[in-house]
């Protein structure tokens, strides 16, 4: 079988990056071959990862028209058993491409992760979502809101198909490197920018200066152009020295940092899935995230972490409280979110390849 | 209407009770009845005490425990501490009927906790003599204040930040360069700052935890975090109103828990209606209701105020002033904020309340509406401008650039809301008393502070997802304008005379209420508080609901050229006031030039500013008396 991946991009860090090599990793165990298509990633970037003699990754730095182009040219040269788009706004140009008669019978397929499809869908958009073979929506939330958002979308085809840990993540920190923070400290890991602010940061930082215990401190791995911000508001709180921004830190010391937190946290309102609670599910690391979206599905309330308002911080601080004060309660939530990404988990690598055969293995179904 | 004031110092305390009596004075005001302290080694307690609820010795305070492990200072009112008591069983027996001693129970008995059973308006201090620790609370809303200070290891609380100052041995001019930034900005000073280095506001629905540890400052109760209720669409406006009839109901009897004369403030306008009407709604046969009529038409809410009595049916009581005639309250005004106060309309609230205080001693107002149930004109607009928030910021530059060029002031304006990048930096925008301060400021104090944006972005970081832009902008004013500015305006402004003022739309269960409830619910097309005047619509005829907003203004721009206009120069030249403050000297001068010979309508920065001025001249020089003062500016 041979896949046409389009992707915004594949290597760098966030979500949806990292579901996009979850997903190409599953296709490298299932054999089948993959040309990919990333709008975003570079030469340079796709040089610094490993090469798969299945899997052939095109970076485009950007150009729109050379990745136009580009997947013009590659549907004119090849046909292709699927074709997986990656973002939303892929989809009306890779469609009419399509439809131009190069790939109008191959089943076609899209991800649909969280806040791009939640905050309204132009009209082409809409029409090219009904052509399409399958919608495979990362949460429940997704596809609620996708069937509010385009009438006559027909729900079979919108699939709930949730992330899962990488293979990458599969190893153990070495121990290395963890001076740079200290001894007790809640964690969170999200971009920092400033259209996302619904991250929940400032919520975090409110409740740490509210929390009884004041030896406990804040690491922040992420960057953007918030941060100034987000120091701004651990100053005007009075705990700035509790509060550790870490800029870019390597997979070994983020795997070290979930290791040793005392909870992760990141109340965030609009998160379509967040791998990142995998990641630190994964790592032992109790959960606090709010009640929210995409969040829901992945944080099972007081078994695989503990679930609170958006927003709510007086709620947010009793919460860490209750974690850091209850070493029972630690426990317990980390042995529910070591569950649910190892063995039989639900949202185990394993898991993720055998949702991606069965909607591979299925029988073709083009688009309409 | 009581006043608190502490002097905590975990390492033992200078008995200087002469100070602390001095310090104490100043909250004279605020409780005219009585007086009392109560000291130990550690820390030293004062109360001025309004006697509303148990005018008996028994309510005197710093009450102390019936163990004696407890003291407390409590201004405020629990109105639900009758069934409070209810559930309290303290060991030795209630010894007085009052809040004070069902508060002190509560502390007892469910230690913090017990804040989420009040309901009412309070600011207390709670000494616990075994753990050495300070409690302190505010209300919900904001109702009453409490600042917070610490100097040298001593740690100052009270009602006044000029009582705390001076508790902390401090110069009233040491001011917070944030403060002095968000004050030239916004006209007040929001929480948690407070003008003077080293003191703070506590900000509502939080409490503090003082000991030798240092301190804690916990939030409460979140109103930022409730999300409209869809489920709420699924009933008729008749069943929404009449809830909506029933929670203010509770409100309004809750509020009328007193042993002292009650009334009411009446505009012309739709809040204060609806009190009113509540208040004979649940059984007060005969409310008596207070407003001020001005002679000038322009200004004047009398005739309709007095048009809603009628309907209403209640004992209006009114007096008649020229606006001019209001000016003899400067002085009074500058020396009852403690903190510099930009917002004109307390003249005329200092003069109600004079007139309510010669009636009674409590009295209800309509604060709090305008606020939760979207009656502020720039909400409708800044619903409208949402579109233009998701324009690319070419095309948004595009017409901001044309806007500019039209002669309108409101073009203008136009122009300055398109250059704001999201909703928050809008409602700033709308909401700044001084949109062009900055320059004003010494370039220093603009680096190290943070602008209002940055606070109000912090604040906001917390409110439920999917807000529309008005609800964004309601829950901003509702967590900053209201408490900080309306509810600091009423308080001052009442205290100067002694009155207590109960504000029924504040209620947390209304509050609450009011956040789930849709946004279409308060704004309807232009028209705002949609669902509270269909509520009145049973009380007064449509036509009257319906009169556009007026508000309670005085005419700044025309006193700034004529009766204020020598005081302004004065005080703008007045060498010894500028060279307290950071302020760039020839912009200020060339503002007031440019008002006075109307090149430019600024008065609304140039107000902020005199008062600032003001402000350093009575509690710097300190000079003046009253009376040279009032001869000066009249």
């Amino acid at each position: 079988m041979r896949v046409l991946l389009l992707l915004t991009d594949l290597y760098a860090n966030g979500g949806i990056q990292r579901f996009n090599r979850t997903f190409l990793a599953a296709c490298v165990r299932m054999d089948v071959r993959c040309d990919v298509l990333s709008l975003h990633d570079t030469e340079a970037s796709i040089g610094r990862h490993a090469a798969d003699p299945k899997v052939c990754v095109r970076g485009f730095g950007g150009h729109r028209l050379a990745f136009i182009a580009a997947a013009f040219a590659t549907l004119w040269r090849r046909r292709y058993d699927r074709i997986f788009i990656g973002h939303i706004n892929l989809l009306v140009p890779i469609l009419a491409i399509a439809r131009l008669g190069l790939a109008t019978w191959t089943p076609t397929y899209l991800v649909a992760h969280g806040i791009e499809v939640w905050c309204g869908i132009s009209p082409a958009r809409q029409r090219a979502l009904r052509r399409i073979t399958r919608v495979l929506c990362v949460s429940h939330y997704t596809r609620t809101r996708l069937q509010e958002l385009v009438p006559g979308l027909d729900p079979a085809r919108l699939r709930i198909f949730p992330n899962a840990l990488s293979e990458i993540w599969r190893c153990q920190p070495d121990g290395d490197g963890q001076s740079i923070v200290p001894e007790r400290y809640i964690l969170s890991v999200t971009r920092l920018h400033r259209g996302d602010r619904y991250k929940g940061l400032v919520t975090v930082i409110e409740a740490l200066s509210m929390v009884a215990d004041t030896d406990l401190h804040h690491v922040v791995v992420g960057h953007g152009n918030d941060a100034a911000f987000l120091q701004g508001v651990a100053f005007r709180l009075g705990i700035a020295h509790r509060i550790h921004f870490l800029n870019r830190v390597s997979d070994d010391e983020l795997m070290d940092l979930y290791a040793r937190c005392m909870a992760f946290v990141l109340p965030s309102g609009k998160e379509g899935f967040g791998i990142v609670f995998l990641e630190a599910m994964y790592f032992g690391a109790p959960v606090i995230a709010a009640a929210e979206k995409g969040a829901l599905d992945v944080v099972r309330h007081e078994e695989t972490g503990l679930l609170v308002r958006f927003g709510d911080v007086p709620a947010l601080c009793a919460a860490i409280e209750r974690i850091i004060a209850d070493p029972a309660l630690r426990e317990r939530l980390r042995r529910g979110g070591k569950a649910a990404v190892t063995d039989a988990g639900a949202f185990t690598f394993e898991r993720f390849v055998e949702r991606s055969r069965e909607m591979f293995l299925a029988a073709p179904e083009s688009n309409a | 209407m009581c006043g608190i004031l502490g002097l905590f110092d975990p390492g033992g305390i200078e008995q200087d009770l002469f100070t602390f009596s001095a310090a104490l004075d100043r909250l004279k005001r605020r409780g005219p009845d009585d007086e009392g302290l109560w000291h130990d080694p550690f820390i030293q307690l004062g109360h001025r005490r309004l006697a509303i609820v148990d005018l008996s010795p028994a309510g005197h305070q710093p009450m102390v425990s019936g163990d004696r492990r407890y003291v407390i200072v409590f201004n405020g009112e629990i109105y639900n501490h009758r069934e409070l008591r209810r559930r309290l069983d303290p060991p030795g027996g209630w010894a007085s009927q009052s809040d004070t001693e069902t508060l002190l129970e509560a502390y007892r008995a469910w230690g913090p906790g017990c804040l989420d059973l009040l309901n009412g308006m309070f600011a207390f201090a709670i000494w616990d003599r075994e753990e050495r620790r300070v409690f302190l609370a505010r209300d919900r809303m904001g109702v009453k204040p409490l600042y917070l200070g610490e100097r040298g290891g001593r740690f100052a609380f009270g009602s006044r930040p000029g009582a705390v100052t001076r508790l902390l041995q401090q110069d009233p001019l040491d001011f917070e360069p944030g403060a002095l930034r968000a004050y030239l900005e916004l006209g007040y000073v929001p929480a948690p700052l407070s003008f003077h280095r080293h003191v703070r506001k506590l900000p509502p629905a939080h409490y503090a935890i003082v000991d030798a540890r240092g301190e804690r400052v916990v939030r409460y109760w979140d109103f930022r975090c409730v999300a409209p209720d869809p489920s709420m669409r699924r009933r008729t406006e008749t069943e929404l109103a009449e809830e909506l009839e029933a929670l203010l109901h509770a409100s309004v009897r809750e509020r009328l828990m007193s042993d002292v004369p009650l009334g009411a403030f009446l505009s012309g306008g739709v809040d204060s209606a609806l009190v009113v009407a509540a208040m004979k709604a649940v059984g007060v046969e005969h409310p008596r209701t207070f407003t001020i009529n001005f002679r000038e038409a322009a200004f004047d809410e009398g005739l309709a105020a007095a048009a809603a009595a009628r309907h209403l049916g209640v004992d209006h009581v009114h007096e008649t002033v020229t606006v001019d005639s209001l000016l003899e309250l400067l002085p009074e005004y500058a020396a009852e904020y403690d903190e510099p106060f930009a917002d004109s309309s307390a003249f005329p609230t200092m003069a109600l309340a004079r007139l309510a205080r010669r009636h009674v001693t409590v009295a209800l107002t309509g604060d709090g509406a305008d606020e939760i149930f979207g009656g502020y004109h720039y909400y409708p607009l800044i619903e409208r401008l949402r579109r233009t928030l998701e324009w690319s910021p070419l095309a948004r530059a595009a017409v901001g650039t044309v806007a500019r060029a039209l002669p309108a002031h409101r073009a203008k304006l136009l122009a300055g809301a398109l250059r704001q990048p999201d909703v928050v930096d809008l409602f700033n925008y709308l909401r700044s008393v001084g949109k062009d301060y900055a320059p004003l400021l010494d370039a220093d104090v603009l680096r190290a502070t943070a602008s209002s944006t940055d606070w109000f972005a912090q604040y906001a970081s917390s409110f439920a997802v999917d807000l529309s832009p008005a609800e964004t902008a309601m829950r901003l004013d509702a967590g900053f304008t209201l408490p900080e500015l309306f509810l600091q305006k009423v308080d001052v402004a009442t205290m100067a005379f002694s009155l207590e003022a109960r504000c029924p739309m504040t209620d947390y269960r209304l509050v609450e209420w009011a956040m789930r409830l849709p946004v279409e619910y308060k704004l309807r097309g232009s028209t705002g508080k949609f669902l509270l005047k269909r509520v009145l619509f049973k009380y007064l005829p449509e036509a009257h609901v319906r009169r556009p907003k007026m508000g309670f203004g005085v005419p700044i721009a025309a006193w700034l050229r004529g009766p204020l206009a020598e005081w302004a120069r004065e005080l703008v030249y007045d060498e010894s006031v500028m060279s307290r403050l950071p302020l760039e000297r020839q912009r200020v001068r060339a503002l007031l030039e440019d008002q006075r010979s109307g090149r430019r309508e600024a008065h609304p920065l140039l107000w902020t500013v005199l008062m600032l001025l003001y402000f350093v001249r009575m509690h710097g020089a300190r000079v003046e008396s009253p009376g040279a003062t009032r001869r000066a500016v009249a």
